[in-house]
Parts: structure tokens; C-alpha cells; sequence
């Protein structure tokens, strides 16, 4: 697992974006052989998306070729409420990029069946060849999509009861009255997301620093679902300073000098490929 | 300007409309550029459009359900792409008037074409043609010609505004004073004069209208005069929308007409008594005080306001030696050129309910919230009745700007901007002399227009445009409150705000963009753009 710690929310943007756009641009992807590319919702990622839609605007990167997955919805919720998840996704980033509606997927909360949704879900991810990359964020009590607390580490696409604790967080989007937060989302399970051949995360602000501790400083647990990460070989967590404040020293040092030596190795890596020396695809990270 | 861009086409579009650029999947999407909001902000979003349909869309829909994005971007560089604009009083412009008829639908219709299509560049997509008083046997010609009316490339004439001939002689303007009419019998006087098929219910007035599905017709009357407040519901039963002008009504009249379903004041401060503070009459209406808006009823004239109207008849009679010569007086601006009438004595005496009533009326059942004594601040206790919408000319020259900030800053939800100009109305018109009619000439000087050799205004000249600017720098708010007068207020006022004045999913696509300035840089209409500065 990579730790990179920036200043604050819009470099950990800048960064994550620049690194989105490089992955989708080696992969090179073509109508045959989309880039799967996996979403989140929340305020984290906004800084993200907006630094995405800028490379989008530049001409540096297109979503011609790239198929979307999202991470949850809610149940119940109307698609066009100002809340909903398709609402923010369209809103936040689909209408101000160049996807075609056509490869964006969205897990339906108002499903007449929603088991039968779920596995379909699971379904359209495994024949689309699998998510390359799952952008995720994480909850104040380290949740990774809306797999809350004490989720089964193995668990796929399903119907989730929210926590206590994110319904209260979410009051503040329904005028502060919970009784309007709905109850129940639709959600990619755990193994879904570790199914990924990357997965990165953006954790910011300091209300996220103990989830951040708990996931990465201490061992794999479901009560903090975030720590599945550590059984990952590719993964990436991309934070700010403020989220650091529940580390070690020592952890944040270790991280920090290692960035370093990370670009160093990538740089050597890809002169080697350029060269022909490297046959095969490298997965996982190279720590 | 205009950037354009897209992969598929670079056709620059034009005035000709030949080389209209069209979107592959006819859908059209305005980036970069500011959207006026219904509460009068400026937002930086998207707005997403059919150019086929020549609708709005719910861009979100478009993209989940339909599974489209349009093909089209078109990049506004940072300006506001507002809803076109909505003038629901204009008389005339580029030399025709919609008053006039002189035997000949075909040349009428003709007028209206031409008038129509070249009033886009001032950013206009919808106006309601405006009738002055006139011989009363003319009226049901030229309403029934006056249905809602548009072509691919013009504005789109929504019906009519019959400005008289029920209107107080006191206050006519350049109305022709042997033209006026009581409505001694009601409702049936105003189907006399206008045409029974006018002022047919509103479904079946748009019943044989072509392809459009939005019309109005306004009345302007003076509550005052004989028969005319006992027609109120009815007219506005019939989807007529009952405004208040050319009038004295004292404070108590005015309030009637209000309560009984007027929702307009025609050109405010113009053509009515002024602001007396122990009678505030028709200009009070915007400071309706909650306190005396209950005790008037729907249904039934009250007794003390036939009395009231009495004393006005009687006072407007005596005062007819203020006569003006009918010729001269075709010259003047109908809404400038009043006579002068004292402030008016207030009518509180024997029990009248000015004398203070202050219980509501059991019948309001609106928002139910607040009545008499209340502990919300920044909120107002209800009133009876909605405020009524006002119309305004605001080119500097009919209302002084402080007097534009007054009203506004008392109502700013029922300001509608509106020109009220004459036939001569064409911004390519060079300042200087011009022959007229019968010989005479009149001098432009900007948006001043005299008889030469006289210092009588000869009436408005003003664009809507011009009177966008005019607000935002008389009352000093912003652009896009000043928008909101010019779109979104007339449109409500209308009840059309589904389809035009706003940017509403579904509305038509009509537009004006305009710089940061107010300046207008292009005009569509239905989807497409039919002007360019």
C-alpha cells in the first residue's frame, strides 16, 4: 500500500486526477477494450472530479472510451432528487465531461427487485473484463462505499442498512431532518471493490483521521472496512496533512520518505518498458 | 461573441439563417456561460436544449434516461444566456401600430410579421401587442386578429392588451376621450365592445391557434368607472388578466379590484393619482398593509364602493373642461400626458372598513401561517390577496430613478419592465427631425421624442433592452434582478412561466445572451438563433 500526503484537499485533487489520467492514457483504451473505471459519491472526491473535468476541458484526457461504475445509491430515493447519487454524479462531474450515457452505470434504488439489481450489477461489472480502477472515499467510521461498520470483508453488491452515525452525517442534506435520510442504499461490497486491479482513496479533513489510523495503522477489521485495503497488491491512499493528525510520526515519516524512492523506481520502470526491456504487464504497487 | 465548438461542423451562424449549424442528435449544449436564476441570481451552469423541438431540457433526464448528450457545445465565453424577453406592453415599433387598421387583414398581418420578426434584436422573444382606445366598433376585428402569432424566426405575439376604453377620463393620456365607455352593464359591455369571441373562456379563446399552445389577452381598465369592478371575476374567471390603470381609484377600490382577482397595475406612477399618504390609491397597492387587506370579499360588490365610485364618476365629470383636443393629443404618450388630479380624500368615514377592521377573512386558507400579531422576524403577516404585479417604463424620461428604486424596493417580486412604445419605436432611427403624420415632424434625441417645435412628448422610444441597463442602474441592483423583470416576473404574472421567461425543463427555447453590460449579442427563438449583433 502507497500513502501520499499533500497539503490540502485541492492538491490531494490535482494529484489524484493527474494520476487517473495517466493510468487511463497508458491504457490506451479503445471502444473494444474500454478503461472500467470505478466511482464514489461524497465530498471528498470533489476536488478530484473538478481537477478531472479540467484535463477533460485542456484535452489532455477523454472519457470517449471509459466505463463508469459507481459505488451505491440509495433505496427509495427519487433518480432526480437533489440527494440522489445519480443527481450528484451528473451534476458534480457526467454533465461537464464527454462520457457517453451509454457507459455509465448506476446502481437503480428504486429497482422493483433490488436483490435481483445487485447481482445484475455484479454481473455488468465481470462482463465489462472487471474494474481497472475503483476511486473510492471513505466514512468517519473508515466505511469504503456504504460498507458500514462490521460488513463482511467477503461481501458483494447488496441491499445495506446505514449506520446510526452516517444517517446523522447525511441529516445535513435533507434539511437536517433524519427522519427524510433514507434508511437503505444499494452498495458494492468489499470483495467488489478488493476485486479491482487498483484501488485508490481519497481521504481528507480531520474528522477522517482516526478512520485513517484504524485502516492503516492497525490490522485488518471489519469494524473499520477501509483496513480490507491492506490485503490489496495495488493500492493507494492519497490524504491530506490534516488527515494524518491521528498517525505515528513515525508512519507519516516512513510514507513520506518513500514517495521519493517510488517515483524514482516508476521513472526506471517506464524507461525500461519504453526500451522493450519489460514484457509483461507489472501489477501492484513496487514498495 | 460567440466561440463555437464542436467536432462536427464550423458553419458560423447568421442573420440569413442559411448556414445554421446544426447538432448531429439535435441536442445543444450552452457552456461558460451565466444562467439567470428565478429568484434573480446569475449561476454559472449548463444549459442543455432540443434545437429540433426548440425546448429546454431536464439535462440530467437526457443523460440517465434518454442516454444522450448533445453533440453540440457551444462555449458562451463567460456571458448570460438569459430567457428572451417579455414585453407585455408595446403599441408598436419599425413603423407599424398594432392600433391601426385600416381595412386590410392581409396588410395587418403583414405588419405584424415584419413588426415581429424585427423587434428580436432587441432581445424581445415574446411581447403582448397593446391596443389604445379606440372607435368601439373596431374592437372585435382587431382583437380576433390579434391571436397568438409567431414565424421560425420572430418574437411571438402573444395575444392582446386592450388598454381601454373603460378608463377614467381624467387620467386618458392620448386616449381619444369621445372613445371612452362606462360597462353600465358588466360583463356584457365588455363582450359588446370586444366581441363576445374575444373574451371567450380560455380554452376555447386558444382553441384554433396554430401549433401554439400559450396566449394572453390583458385588460386595462379603471375599476372606478361604472360596471367595471362587477366584471373583475368574471374576466378573470375567463383567463383574462384584469389590470389596473388609466384610473383614480381610491386605496378601497383598488384593494377591491385586487381581491376580486386584478393582478396587474399598467404603467405605474403614469396615468394615476400620486402617492397621497392618507390615500394611497392604486400606487399604495404595493405597500398593501396586511391590516385592511381582509375585509373585502370575493362575489359581491360592497355598498360602500359603489358610493365611492359615485363620488369619483361625478368628480371626473366636472372636471371635463380639461378636455384635450383629440388630434393633439394623438401625439402625446399615452402613459406621460395626464391630467393632473389632486390627491384624492380619503373615504373613511361612516364604518367603512378603512376605519379599521383588522379581522381575516375566514375564507383564506392560504399558507395559514401568520395573521394579525406574530413572532417571525423578516416575515410579513398574511395578506387577503397576492400584491398585483406592476408594469414600469423605466428610460429615465416617465419615471425618475429614485421613483423606479421606491417600487422596487417595496415589491420586487411584481416589477415588470415593460416599454410602452409607440410605432416609431426602432433603435436604427437616427436622433433628429422626422416627418410624421399630417405634415408634422418630431425631433428624436435619444430616448426623448417631441413634436418639433413643442416640448410634448410624443411618446416612449425605449428597447426592453435599454430598460434592463436603465434598472440595474437606476435602483443599483444587479443585472440579473434586472433580467428577472424582463422574463420571469411578466411570465408569472401571465401565467405562462412554464414556456416562456424562463429556463425551466420544457419551456421554449427562446433567448437573448447578453455581455456583462446588458448588451445584447444574439437572439434565438425556438432553438435557433435568429440575431446577431
Amino acid at each position: 500500500m502507497r500513502l501520499i500526503i499533500r497539503e490540502d484537499p485541492p492538491s490531494v485533487g490535482d494529484y489524484i486526477a493527474n494520476y487517473i489520467c495517466k493510468r487511463i492514457n497508458e491504457f490506451a483504451p479503445t471502444a473494444e477494450k474500454p478503461f472500467v473505471l470505478g466511482l464514489p459519491t461524497g465530498s471528498s472526491p470533489i476536488p478530484t472530479y473538478k481537477a478531472l473535468i479540467q484535463l477533460v476541458k485542456a484535452g489532455k484526457l477523454t472519457f470517449k472510451h471509459v466505463v463508469t461504475f459507481n459505488m451505491d445509491e440509495y433505496v427509495g430515493l427519487p433518480r432526480d432528487h437533489p440527494e440522489s447519487y445519480h443527481t450528484f454524479m451528473f451534476r458534480e462531474f457526467f454533465s461537464h465531461i464527454d462520457i457517453p450515457p451509454s457507459q455509465v452505470n448506476i446502481l437503480d434504488g428504486n429497482a422493483e427487485d433490488l436483490v435481483a439489481e445487485c447481482n445484475a450489477y455484479e454481473k455488468r461489472i465481470k462482463d465489462s473484463g472487471g474494474i481497472e480502477l475503483f476511486l473510492g472515499g471513505i466514512g468517519e467510521d473508515g466505511h469504503i462505499a456504504f460498507n458500514e461498520p462490521g460488513s463482511s470483508l467477503a461481501s458483494r453488491t447488496r441491499i445495506k442498512t446505514l449506520a446510526y452515525d452516517t444517517i446523522l452525517a447525511n441529516a445535513r442534506f435533507f434539511n437536517n431532518d433524519i427522519s427524510a435520510v433514507p434508511r437503505m442504499a444499494l452498495t458494492v461490497g468489499v470483495a467488489t471493490v478488493l476485486d479491482s486491479k487498483e484501488v485508490v482513496v481519497v481521504v481528507t479533513g480531520l474528522r477522517k483521521a482516526l478512520a485513517l489510523s484504524k485502516a492503516i495503522e492497525e490490522g485488518v477489521n471489519h469494524l473499520w472496512t477501509l483496513s480490507a485495503l491492506q490485503m490489496h497488491p495495488w493500492a493507494l491512499i492519497v490524504v491530506d496533512e490534516d488527515a494524518t493528525s491521528e498517525l505515528h510520526v513515525k508512519t507519516v515519516k516512513y510514507f513520506k520518505s518513500i514517495e521519493m524512492v517510488q517515483d524514482e523506481v516508476e521513472r526506471t520502470q517506464a524507461e525500461l518498458k519504453k526500451r522493450g526491456k519489460i514484457a509483461e504487464e507489472q501489477i501492484g504497487s513496487m514498495e | 461573441m460567440i466561440g463555437l465548438n464542436t467536432g462536427t461542423s464550423s458553419h458560423h451562424a447568421s442573420k440569413t439563417n442559411n448556414l445554421v449549424m446544426t447538432s448531429p442528435n439535435g441536442l445543444v449544449c450552452f457552456t461558460n456561460c451565466l444562467l439567470p436564476q428565478e429568484d434573480g441570481s446569475l449561476v454559472n451552469k449548463d444549459l442543455w436544449m432540443d434545437e429540433r423541438r426548440g425546448v429546454i431540457l431536464n439535462a440530467q433526464k437526457t443523460f440517465f434516461l434518454r442516454k444522450e448528450r448533445p453533440d453540440r457545445i457551444i462555449d458562451l465565453g463567460g456571458n448570460i444566456l438569459s430567457p428572451g424577453f417579455l414585453d407585455i406592453q408595446l403599441n408598436g415599433a419599425y413603423g407599424f401600430d398594432f392600433s391601426v387598421y385600416n381595412g386590410d387583414d392581409e396588410e395587418y398581418r403583414a405588419g405584424m410579421k415584419m413588426m415581429a420578426e424585427r423587434i428580436i434584436e432587441t432581445g424581445v422573444t415574446s411581447l403582448v401587442p397593446t391596443i389604445i382606445t379606440q372607435e368601439r366598433s373596431l374592437y372585435p376585428k382587431i382583437l380576433s386578429l390579434l391571436r397568438p402569432f409567431s414565424t421560425p424566426t420572430s418574437a411571438t405575439l402573444l395575444g392582446w392588451h386592450a388598454e381601454g376604453p373603460f378608463i377614467e377620463h381624467e387620467k386618458r393620456g392620448a386616449h381619444a376621450p369621445s372613445f371612452l365607455l362606462a360597462a353600465a352593464e358588466g360583463m356584457k359591455s365588455f363582450a359588446d365592445v370586444y366581441g363576445a369571441a374575444n373574451l371567450a373562456e380560455a380554452e376555447d379563446w386558444l382553441m384554433n391557434t396554430e401549433g401554439e399552445n400559450v396566449g394572453v389577452r390583458i385588460i386595462t381598465a379603471a375599476p372606478e368607472i361604472d360596471g367595471v369592478l362587477g366584471a373583475v371575476d368574471e374576466l378573470t374567471r375567463k383567463g383574462v388578466v384584469f389590470s389596473i390603470g388609466h384610473s383614480v381609484a381610491s386605496s378601497e377600490i383598488a384593494t377591491a379590484a385586487v381581491s376580486r382577482g386584478a393582478r396587474l397595475i399598467t404603467h405605474l406612477f403614469n396615468a394615476m393619482p400620486l402617492l397621497h399618504h392618507r390615500d394611497p390609491s392604486i400606487i399604495g397597492l404595493l405597500g398593501a398593509s396586511p391590516h385592511l387587506s381582509s375585509p373585502f370579499t370575493a362575489g359581491k360588490v360592497p355598498s360602500y364602493s359603489l358610493k365611492t365610485m359615485t363620488g369619483n364618476l361625478s368628480r371626473s365629470g366636472s372636471n371635463s373642461s380639461k378636455v384635450l383636443n383629440p388630434s393633439k393629443s394623438t401625439a402625446k404618450s399615452e402613459a406621460f400626458d395626464d391630467t393632473m388630479t389632486p390627491p384624492q380624500s380619503p373615504f373613511y368615514s361612516d364604518g367603512s372598513p378603512l376605519a379599521g377592521t383588522a379581522t381575516p377573512s375566514s375564507s383564506i386558507s392560504k399558507k395559514a401561517s401568520r395573521s394579525g400579531l406574530h413572532l417571525d422576524k423578516g416575515e410579513v403577516a398574511d395578506l387577503a390577496f397576492e400584491r398585483p404585479f406592476y408594469g414600469i417604463i423605466v428610460d429615465g424620461i416617465h419615471c425618475h430613478p429614485n421613483s423606479v428604486r421606491l417600487a422596487y424596493s417595496s415589491f420586487p417580486d411584481g416589477c415588470i419592465l415593460i416599454t410602452d412604445a409607440m410605432k416609431i419605436l426602432d433603435p436604427h432611427l437616427k436622433d433628429g427631425v422626422h416627418d410624421w403624420r399630417d405634415g408634422k415632424r418630431f425631433v428624436k434625441e435619444g430616448d426623448k421624442l417631441y413634436l418639433e417645435g413643442t416640448n410634448t412628448l410624443a411618446g416612449s422610444v425605449v428597447t426592453l433592452d435599454k430598460c434592463v441597463r436603465n434598472f440595474s442602474r437606476f435602483t443599483g441592483y444587479s443585472l440579473g434582478e434586472a433580467i428577472k423583470c424582463a422574463t420571469y416576473n411578466p411570465a408569472k404574472c401571465l401565467g405562462i412561466e412554464n414556456i416562456k421567461g424562463t429556463l425551466r425543463p420544457g419551456a421554449h427555447a427562446d433567448f437573448v445572451v447578453l455581455d456583462k453590460q446588458g448588451i445584447v449579442l444574439s437572439t434565438w427563438v425556438k432553438g435557433k438563433e435568429v440575431w446577431s449583433g
